[in-house]
Formats: structure tokens, C-alpha cells, sequence
């Protein structure tokens, strides 16, 4: 009897350790694949910058330190006319 | 994850797809810009508005030169925008994108994406040449253009998670090219008429559809070369195996 409740304490241990080793194998497979924030917010900050120069600006960034002069001279727009309208982005 | 590395080759991959776009624009698209941008001088001299004297096509030379200059760095400014979500995309589905190669993988993502964002916005709102839009609407034409690209690439992700969840996979489909052809027909169209000899259009439209469809195949090739070849997410394996 008491050679059956050790062989039972045993095998609940062998159980736990499993489990132990079941979660911590989960954990790695998640440290695997994550993909740092940190990275993805200055990707997608680089993303919206890019489109906003090429696809829409027109004269908003300059305007910041020329003031209404920007949107009239249009900068950044004449620069990436070309590629604008080969691109498929609307423009004049 | 090497986290310098996998920002550093999303850049650089896309920053090199977007020279490669601006050097094929250069080549094919360039020559119906300038034919496109001589009948919009030819509109100034009739209007009065400018004179046809060799001063004006001196000026006019100098800045198409500086405007072609940016083809190139626009270029690259608009790759590297484009690379970088097409690297985020990459860096979370790369595991069930099909394909036993990276650079395989990266290739039917970059598919996926050149039609969501690129061929489906284009059908709705087609590429047009200098002299067809309307400086007054350009505001509302970017707007729409841009909401429109950003409904399909959404849209796009959205059923991408129900095609995960369902076990029929068709219905993902179905599912987002309902909510395409429904946004097609809300969305208001172009309001500019569109007013130019047809065969220059159509010129334009195919050059310009070869140059994007170029950068999508150029980015995923050197995304998937540089990924295959540096393993960004190598150093958490070697850690935690």
C-alpha cells in the first residue's frame, strides 16, 4: 500500500513536470514568431510618412516652416509629379 | 529577433525596388508624360497664358530635368514607404504563406498585395496622364483614392482572419470580393472627365501598371533573398531551442 501511494505521488510529479515543460514550450514558440513592436511602429510610421510625400502632400510639410508660401509653390508635389501620376495617384 | 536587421532589410529592399520602379518609369512611362505635358503647353500658348519663345522651352527642359531627377527619389521614397508594409505583412504571415522558399513566400504576398492595393484601386480609379485632372478636385481625388486603397487592403486583412477561422475557405473570398464590388459602386467616381487622345491613355495606363507591377515582383524577390540570407528571427531560435 504504501509502495502503491509513492508510485502514485511519482507519477503526479511526472505529470507536473510534463505540464511544466508543455507551458514553457508554448512560451518558446511565442518568443519564435513575435515581431518586436518597437520595430513595427517605426515601419509603419516610415510607411504613412512615404505615402503622405508621394501620394498626397501638397505643400503641408513645407507649410510647417514656409507658411501658406509652401502650398503655393508646391515643392515636394512638382518633385514627385512624375512619379505620382505613375504610380496611379491622382494629380493635376 | 535582430531588430536593426529586420528594419534594415524591409528599408533597403524597398528603398531598391522603388529605384528599380523610378528607372522603369524613366524608360516607358516618361515618354507619355512628356507627350501628355507638350499638349498641356500647347493649352497655355492657346490660352495666352504663356508664350512660345525659346526662353519658356529653356526653362521648361531645366525643370522636366529636375522633375525626371525625381522620378528616381520618389521612387525610392514611395518603395521604401510601400517595403515597409509589405515587410510587417511579411514578418506576421510569413509562416503561412505558401512556398518552401522565403523568397517564394514573399512572391505570392507581394501578389496578394500588388491586387489589393494596386489592381483593384486601379480599376475604380485608373491611372491618368498630366493634362486630365482638375488642380481644384485634386484633394478629393486623393481622398478617394486613397480610401479606396485603404478599404481593399483592410478588407483584405479582415477576411484574411475569417479564411483562418472557417473551414470553408471560399467564403472568405465571396466575402471580400462582395464587399469590393459594393465599395466599386458606393464610392463616388472620378469627377474630372477624362478628355485625351485614347491611344496616349491607354499607353499610359499599361506603362504605368508594368512599372508597379515590376516593383511588387522586385521587392518580394530582394525581401525574401534578404530574409533567406540573414534570418532577422534567427537569434531568438538559437536562444530558446
Amino acid at each position: 500500500m504504501i509502495l502503491y501511494i509513492g508510485w502514485i505521488i511519482l507519477e503526479l510529479k511526472y505529470i507536473h513536470l510534463n505540464l511544466t515543460c508543455m507551458s514553457q514550450s508554448k512560451e518558446i514558440a511565442i518568443s519564435k514568431s513575435s515581431v518586436p513592436k518597437i520595430a513595427i511602429i517605426a515601419l509603419a510610421a516610415i510607411f504613412v510618412l512615404g505615402m503622405f510625400v508621394v501620394g498626397f502632400d501638397q505643400g503641408h510639410i513645407f507649410s510647417v516652416v514656409f507658411g501658406e508660401q509652401a502650398f503655393d509653390e508646391m515643392y515636394i508635389h512638382e518633385l514627385t509629379h512624375d512619379m505620382r501620376h505613375a504610380a496611379g495617384f491622382p494629380c493635376h | 529577433m535582430k531588430i536593426s536587421l529586420f528594419i534594415t532589410i524591409i528599408v533597403l529592399s524597398g528603398a531598391l525596388a522603388g529605384v528599380s520602379l523610378g528607372l522603369v518609369n524613366l524608360a516607358i512611362v516618361e515618354p507619355y508624360l512628356d507627350t501628355a505635358i507638350g499638349i498641356e503647353n500647347q493649352n497655355l500658348f492657346a490660352s495666352g497664358e504663356e508664350e512660345d519663345t525659346p526662353e519658356f522651352w529653356a526653362n521648361y527642359y531645366s525643370y522636366r530635368v529636375w522633375q525626371k531627377g525625381g522620378q528616381l527619389l520618389a521612387g525610392a521614397i514611395l518603395g521604401t514607404s510601400l517595403g515597409t508594409l509589405f515587410g510587417i505583412v511579411f514578418a506576421y504571415s510569413k509562416n503561412s504563406l505558401p512556398g518552401k522558399s522565403m523568397i517564394k513566400k514573399a512572391l505570392v504576398l507581394s501578389l496578394i498585395m500588388w491586387a489589393t492595393l494596386y489592381v483593384i484601386p486601379f480599376a475604380k480609379y485608373p491611372a491618368n496622364p498630366p493634362t486630365v485632372g482638375d488642380p481644384e478636385t485634386i484633394i478629393l481625388r486623393q481622398s478617394l483614392y486613397l480610401a479606396f486603397m485603404a478599404i481593399s487592403g483592410l478588407g483584405a486583412l479582415g477576411f484574411y482572419q475569417v479564411y483562418k477561422k472557417i473551414n470553408k475557405k471560399a467564403i472568405a473570398f465571396v466575402g471580400y470580393g462582395v464587399m469590393m464590388v459594393a465599395t466599386f459602386f458606393v464610392m463616388p467616381p472620378n469627377p474630372d472627365p477624362v478628355q485625351i487622345d485614347s491611344g496616349l491613355l491607354m499607353g499610359f495606363r499599361v506603362t504605368s501598371m508594368i512599372g508597379m507591377s515590376v516593383f511588387w515582383g522586385v521587392v518580394a524577390i530582394i525581401l525574401g533573398a534578404l530574409w533567406q540570407k540573414t534570418t532577422p528571427d534567427r537569434t531568438a531560435q538559437a536562444k530558446y531551442q
